[in-house]
């Protein structure tokens, strides 16, 4: 059974905006909405400056509070892949897993009046694709795998670097890895 | 550090803003009724009974209860983005989802309540109950008037918590994320309760007791403001973070500056109200002003309960997790 | 299939696990259907190569239902190698865009006023030949001047040239490369190309000077600078402004603007003196090193400091790290070099170092051009000798075949050495390309006939007298693309859906119009399809595999680093680098790059830079709905320091006013600390004035506008466009 997870290497991410604009064409996304956006921080003052850029999404939480707020069990925990995702046929718009997600990866679609989100793109991996927004990275900053698979590139560069999460300490487990700095080489 | 987000959701940004006046409306009414509920069910309880005769609030309240209820209901079900699936509510059980079981529980307290009105309806209304099973069910429900009264208490205090925990159960947002809040939001929703009692209630006794009540309330609710902002004050600085619109007096909090002061001398003054209120024989007779007085200093615990559910609701928005 | 269901019906199916609720009956979730059903669902993919930008990235277009309703990467293709970058994503803005041209216009008003009629193919084309034949008999088919860029150029310049007129002017030379190209040409003898040959993805370190990659978005490029940062090569980044390459570097160096040279000096400086080139490598392909010993003495670390604003430590620091590092380093020369006028002299600075580290034709440095061949095409019939010699080169030495475009500007204000009466512009809006537009508008003023071809209402489109629709790259054919790089490969464009609307490929554009001209010699294809089959035929390529593939590589055709018996070939006249420049001596220029120091702004000034942003492509994307959303006003970046003492913050809005007081606003302002406090900056191709273009029009300040000033190369005719100083003034 295949535990899908997504690493970012925030080295390598160059903020070209590639990864928004494929995700919003895939998946067909109202404007002005986004399932993924790109987060630019600055710190310092010129000229000591460090700049740490990243992509951000759903994290397909293993611990996941929109699923949890949800009342009508239209946000669910896929148990075979791990991928948090959504029945919209069966979602009221009540808006508390908006609400619930430290993320802010939720929306309301305008067209459709319900929630909406980050797939991970499970329509193209089902098809053995990588979610569009992997595909298409310009920089290679976002890499798509199965953490039960030792070889994915996942399993390896979690192996090979250390990583870190978005909101630790929100508790929600997130599936999504952020490679911010290289193991020194040996 | 600077900080530049591309692809932002419309929803949140600059803040995020899902819910507004509408769902604030709802936990207010929602408290209300659920108050309501239990200051009627004390009403029948009380000094067993003695309260009720010749007292009008005795069956207005109970039946105020589901007609607040249920405007509140409306306030919420305009809310839903998505209103054909709203039964889909009732075709599961979350028990993580305060919005779950809140939904059931209004689905309970609904007929809960209507059996109050039934149960407490003189029988000179009976006529405005069309059929005759009704005015049977309302005559054979007046024999356990005190049961359904204690069902209701129950089941008051269950939405009163209820319209406090739909918001404290995000861990993304530090500002709800509290579990004073559902206290508070009980606290604030049964002395509105008891406010509307005062309104209502036609005897002196009656406005007296409430009276009485609705200080050892407001006096609750006062404890537990403070140490609710001093909670969120001392804990991470998230949740530090999340009570700056109420302390930060500036003009783009407004608002949230206006509502603390506001309550700030809302309810001291209320409570100074009540106080003179219950002196012993300050009161004898339900004078105008006498009636002025009290009906004054409800009307600004309902206000005061309306502002915190307003300011909650929109500050708790501006809050994030980091 | 094409009735299999709507876009928005597949997009339920397929976007989600279960379909919209409206759906929910009527359709099953994917998992549910067929894989027939999944398939007619899953579209069609249509092989092509992009053209948001110039750098040709092979892209799949997927169409479902006669919509084309994503794009996606080639992997077979050099340039883009299975990814797209926003921009190639964003494709679909530009195909769906509501502002495109629908229909040819004819000028109905004064020149610029945007007042026009619809009219058929056959009318406007007619009048554009009426109009050309009489110029020809008025003033010689030599008055009628192409501005192009492009794939519209190999269908307009034939045309151009058929007609008889030499004068072509592409700003991808005056405006951007040409000096680069300019100074490989005198030193190497050919230029680095475009994709550059830089082998970042195998460097050990990487030097950028203005060259902000991850903003200028080309994709192998790109892909190969993160690479380089994944491989964990030093990244050295010079810019007065904290790119987001500047984000990924080791070494930042804020230099003073306009002071590169002094850098580049100093680094050749140490490397001379410290004897860290790489003598061997010299010794087989380098001329002039003894004439460099003793030129550079001057040029010390201290006295570089003080030119740039840099430390001598830092620059010592950064040369000896080239020096250990070499030949492995990739040195970029730049894309966008027109600085400062003196742009061919700082790139042959490059150059120079480029050779020292011995980078050229090195692992890690530069590889080589691929020198496999495809057989000659057939000659077509040739083309009428122009009557009069071609003025675009304006006597420039080095300015290159892609004309100079200022200078057929200012003939066509001067009238001399003749006049020119008549523009073909297409695929390029000149007003946002050319320094100081006045000129431009004035020039324009004085012709007897514009006409353009595009597909969006640019501003310079709007001063057309006819305007023709052409359709986007995605509904239609163009050259193939011979890919030169590594390999040899070739990539082809093809539509994925018809022409919308009364739009027309500008194969079909041209060959129509040499028909109504008489020319239609030149042009001997039915449809394009044909000539790039043909030219398969020719080639020995299996023209159905490169209509399914998108790319065909030439098989052995990889010639990357030199070795034995694989030589570096330069087509100088020494047949080796040429350091020291005996052809430049000879024209009185210095054989030798040396410092001549540029005007620095006063206090209450700064240098106005401009740059890109990775969602856009100057000012062709600005309307862009996709892409529009994502960054839809430029802004002005200002330190924070001068911003407090002017009295302005972040957001606020301000106009600009330039040496030439020239007053443009207004812009809002992006106070931040990444940037130098003698600068601005801001990201170029907006303040559109077309009011046509619903999304672009007058959002943010057009650089161009304020570009008044610029100083011509004297070696290339190229124009340094980055000496203009502003002043600051806050608006309400």
């Amino acid at each position: 059974m295949p535990r899908y997870a997504m690493v970012i290497d925030t080295r390598r991410c160059i903020s070209c905006m590639a990864c928004v604009v494929a995700c919003k064409a895939e998946n067909d996304v109202a404007p002005a909405h986004f399932r993924t956006r790109i987060r630019e921080e600055i710190s310092g003052t010129f000229p000591d400056l460090r700049a740490e850029t990243r992509s951000e999404l759903c994290n397909h939480c293993d611990n996941p509070p929109c699923v949890y707020n949800c009342p009508t069990r239209a946000s669910y925990k896929n148990e075979e892949t791990g991928m948090v995702l959504l029945h919209k046929n069966k979602c009221i718009g009540c808006k508390a897993c908006i609400a619930a997600c430290p993320y802010d990866a939720r929306y309301v679609d305008p067209v459709k009046g319900v929630v909406d989100k980050c797939t991970f793109c499970d329509h193209r991996i089902a098809a053995g694709k990588q979610p569009a927004c992997v595909a298409t990275c310009v920089g290679g900053s976002r890499v798509f795998g199965d953490l039960d698979n030792p070889n994915s590139s996942v399993s390896i560069l979690l192996r090979q670097h250390p990583s870190e999460v978005l909101l630790a300490g929100a508790g929600t487990e997130p599936r999504v890895f952020y490679i911010k700095h290289y193991r020194t080489p040996r | 550090m600077e900080v530049t987000v591309t692809g932002l959701n419309a929803l949140a940004f600059p803040h995020m803003h899902i819910w507004d006046w509408r769902v604030a409306l709802y936990l207010f009414l929602g408290g209300l009724s659920a108050g309501l509920a239990v200051m009627a069910a004390v009403l029948h309880l009380r000094k067993n009974g003695e309260l009720v005769e010749g007292e009008a609030a005795s069956w207005i309240a109970p039946l105020c209860v589901p007609v607040v209820l249920g405007l509140g209901m409306l306030f919420i079900f305009l809310d839903l983005e998505h209103k054909l699936n709203v039964y889909r509510l009732y075709l599961t059980v979350q028990p993580l989802s305060p919005m779950s079981w809140g939904s059931w529980g209004l689905l309970a307290f609904f007929p809960l309540s209507a059996l109050f009105v039934l149960a407490t309806l003189p029988e000179r209304l009976y006529g405005w109950l069309m059929l005759d099973s009704l005015r049977n069910l309302a005559r054979r429900l007046t024999e356990s008037v005190r049961i359904i009264a204690f069902i209701n208490l129950l089941m008051g205090i269950f939405i009163g918590i209820y319209t406090g925990v739909l918001l404290s159960s995000f861990v993304a947002r530090p500002l709800w994320n509290s579990s004073i809040l559902p206290v508070l939001f009980l606290l604030s929703a049964l002395s509105a309760g008891a406010a509307l009692m005062i309104i209502v209630s036609r005897s002196l006794a009656a406005k007296l007791f409430f009276t009485k009540l609705d200080i050892f309330l407001i006096a609750a609710e006062m404890t537990v403001l403070p140490l609710f902002f001093y909670g969120q004050y001392t804990s991470s600085s998230a949740h530090r973070a999340s009570i700056l619109p109420f302390f930060a007096f500036t003009h783009e909090y407004l608002w949230f500056g206006s509502a603390i002061i506001l309550l700030g001398v809302i309810f001291p003054f209320a409570l100074v109200l009540k106080l003179l209120e219950i002196r012993e024989g300050h009161v004898t007779a339900l004078t105008p002003a006498v009636l002025f007085r009290m009906n004054l200093s409800a009307a600004l615990v309902l206000l005061g309960s309306a502002i915190v559910r307003f300011a909650f609701v929109y500050a708790g928005q501006l809050s994030h997790y980091l | 299939m094409k009735n299999f269901c709507s876009r928005r019906q597949f997009l339920k199916i397929s976007g989600a696990t279960a379909a919209g609720w409206a759906m929910a009956s009527a359709l099953p979730p994917w998992q549910m259907l067929s894989a027939a059903e999944i398939a007619a669902a899953e579209g069609r993919y249509v092989a092509t190569y992009c053209e948001m930008c110039f750098w040709k990235c092979g892209a799949f277009a997927k169409v479902v239902a006669d919509k084309v309703v994503k794009l996606e990467g080639n992997f077979l293709h050099p340039h883009s190698r299975g990814v797209l970058c926003g921009r190639g994503n964003g494709g679909l803005g530009l195909l769906y865009d509501p502002d495109r041209l629908k229909a040819p216009l004819i000028r109905t008003g004064e020149r610029g006023d945007g007042k026009y009629r619809e009219a058929s193919w056959d009318e406007a084309l007619s009048l554009v030949a009426e109009k050309m034949g009489k110029l020809a008999t008025d003033y010689g088919p030599e008055s009628l001047a192409l501005f192009t860029h492009g794939s519209a150029t190999s269908h307009f310049f034939p045309l151009v040239k058929a007609y008889g007129s030499p004068n072509v002017a592409m700003p991808s030379f005056a405006q951007c490369r040409g000096p680069r190209v300019a100074a490989y040409d005198i030193t190497t003898g050919s230029d680095i190309g475009s994709p550059e040959r830089l082998d970042m993805a195998n460097s050990k370190m990487v030097v950028l000077l203005g060259s902000h990659l991850g903003e200028n978005m080309h994709s192998s490029q790109v892909q190969d600078f993160t690479q380089a940062i994944g491989n964990r090569a030093k990244i050295v980044v010079v810019d007065p402004r904290f790119s987001t390459a500047a984000g990924k570097a080791d070494y930042w160096l804020p230099i003073r603007p306009g002071t590169d040279m002094a850098l580049l000096l100093a680094w050749t400086h140490l490397i001379l003196k410290n004897h860290w080139y790489d003598a061997a490598y010299l010794e087989a392909y380098a001329n002039g090193l003894e004439e460099m010993i003793g030129q550079y003495d001057e040029y010390t670390p201290e006295w570089a400091a003080k030119e740039t604003d840099l430390s001598p430590a830092v620059i010592i620091e950064t040369a000896q790290l080239m020096a250990k590092n070499a030949p492995a380093v990739a040195l970029h020369p730049g894309r966008h070099v027109t600085w400062d006028g003196q742009d061919v002299q700082r790139s042959r600075a490059i150059i120079i170092l480029q050779a020292l580290l011995g980078t050229w034709g090195r692992k890690g440095g530069i590889y080589l051009a691929s020198k496999a061949k495809l057989p000659p095409l057939p000659a077509g019939k040739a083309y009428p000798k122009p009557g009069r010699p071609a003025l675009n080169r304006g006597g420039y030495p080095f300015a290159g075949g892609e004309g100079v475009t200022n200078v057929v500007r200012a003939s066509t204000l001067s009238g001399q050495p003749y006049p020119i009466k008549g523009w073909f512009v297409s695929g390029t809006n000149l007003l946002a390309a050319l320094p100081n537009p006045d000129e431009t508008r004035a020039a324009i003023k004085q012709l007897d006939f514009l006409v353009a071809v595009d597909m969006m209402p640019t501003d310079t489109v709007v001063h057309a007298d006819v305007i023709l629709p052409e359709c986007s790259y995605l509904e239609r054919h163009d050259s193939i693309a011979q890919l030169r790089g590594r390999d040899l490969r070739l990539s082809i464009r093809q539509p994925a859906i018809e022409p919308l609307y009364n739009s027309k490929p500008g194969w079909w554009i041209a060959k129509e119009l040499s028909r109504k001209l008489g020319l239609e010699a030149y042009f001997p294809w039915q449809t394009y399809a044909e000539k790039l089959e043909e030219d398969c035929l020719a080639w020995d390529i299996d023209f159905d595999e490169l209509k399914e593939k998108g790319v065909v590589l030439i098989p052995n055709s990889e010639n990357a680093y030199i070795a034995p018996g694989n030589p570096p070939v330069f087509k100088t006249a020494s047949k080796k680098i040429e350091l020291y420049s005996e052809e430049l001596e000879l024209l009185d220029f210095d054989p030798l790059p040396r410092y001549v120091r540029n005007e620095q702004p006063q206090a209450d000034e700064f240098r106005l830079l401009y740059g890109r942003s990775p969602v856009h492509t100057f000012s062709r994307t600005v309307n862009n709905p996709v892409l529009n959303e994502l960054f839809s006003e430029n802004e002005l970046w200002l330190n924070p320091r001068p911003a407090a003492k002017l009295g302005l913050k972040n957001g606020d809005y301000v106009a600009l006013v330039n040496q030439d007081h020239i007053k443009k606003g207004h812009i809002r302002l992006k106070v931040t600390e990444r940037i130098r406090e003698d600068c601005v900056y801001m990201v170029h191709g907006f303040g559109l004035q077309s009011e046509r273009l619903s999304k672009a029009f007058n959002r943010g300040v057009s650089d161009q506008e304020l570009i008044s000033k610029y100083v011509v190369d004297p070696i290339a005719g190229t124009t340094g466009m980055r000496v203009n100083f502003v002043r600051l003034q806050k608006e309400a």
